[in-house]
């Protein structure tokens, strides 16, 4: 069941990708270059989104939180460095 | 419902609509499955699997024992959705380019800063996807998995990858562009 489900939350996941563009290789570099702000906005709205619906379903008691990414400084500054050179390279 | 049907055409959606699609599905992949959407993780597994197998002995460490346990997990399944999903969409918006002459390198800005080679896209993608999920071993996450996922929990991890990660794309935009930036 939850293969099911996963399976179909991915199938969504990469359709709302490729709708807004983000499999192509301009949209990503666009937005680091300013000419296009796709990503931003698509990540943006989809945190907020989020965000609300799960404190909401939290703060009504029917969901839990799954453990939160552990919080490294050093790790998650230097990882996100690191990770930008290749997302600009590639466009992924 | 004839409105509905001519967007799912739409090559193009607005990222505020695509976005809001992907939120609902970070809120219900928590809610039913109680994970956080990721992609990287699932390369890991997999790398790990294979790894067990050829060379026991260096894949016998932390990091694929217990941080990241090699096998078929949800994100692996979630990887098999995404790929068909971005074949669905292109699919409907009559884009996709499967076995189609051109479709290994059809970007049409990327020919004009690199050339039109297939080879160097190939290569340039594979060195820099090594790039990619090197980092993401480093900080927890990709995109999906740490920014978006951490970030709906609001999660500090999520807000210092992405400040890390504009600065640096910033900067290897920058680079590239050069002139044409």
């Amino acid at each position: 069941m939850t293969n099911i489900i996963a399976l179909i939350l991915g199938v969504f996941f990469g359709f709302s990708l490729n709708k807004a563009g983000l499999t192509k290789y301009h949209k990503i570099v666009n937005v680091f270059r300013f000419t296009d702000l796709a990503v931003l906005k698509f990540m943006m709205t989809a945190l907020v989104v989020a965000m609300s619906g799960l404190y909401a379903l939290r703060g009504l008691g029917l969901i839990e939180f799954p453990n939160v990414p552990a919080t490294y400084i050093v790790g998650n500054l230097v990882g996100g460095l690191i990770f930008g050179v290749g997302m600009a390279l590639t466009g992924y | 419902m004839k409105f509905i049907l001519n967007y799912i055409h739409k090559e193009e959606w607005s990222p505020y609509v695509a976005g809001i699609l992907l939120g609902i599905v970070g809120i219900v992949a928590v809610w039913l499955s109680d994970s956080l959407l990721g992609a990287s993780g699932a390369f890991e597994n997999i790398a790990g699997m294979i790894g067990k197998v050829i060379a026991p002995a260096a894949f016998d460490n932390m990091y694929f024992n217990f941080i990241m346990p090699p096998g078929i997990t949800w994100g692996v399944i979630l990887l098999i959705g995404i790929f068909f999903g971005g074949m669905i969409g292109a699919a409907t918006s009559r884009t996709l380019m499967w076995g189609k002459k051109g479709s290994a390198s059809s970007d049409e800005q990327w020919k004009r800063i690199f050339g039109s080679q297939t080879w160097k896209r190939w290569l340039i993608a594979f060195v820099g996807a090594i790039v990619l999920e090197y980092a993401a071993g480093i900080a927890g996450g990709c995109t999906s998995g740490l920014a978006i996922s951490g970030g709906m929990l609001l999660a500090p991890a999520a807000f210092l990858f992405i400040m890390g990660m504009f600065a640096s794309g910033i900067l290897t935009a920058l680079i590239i562009y050069r002139n044409r930036y």
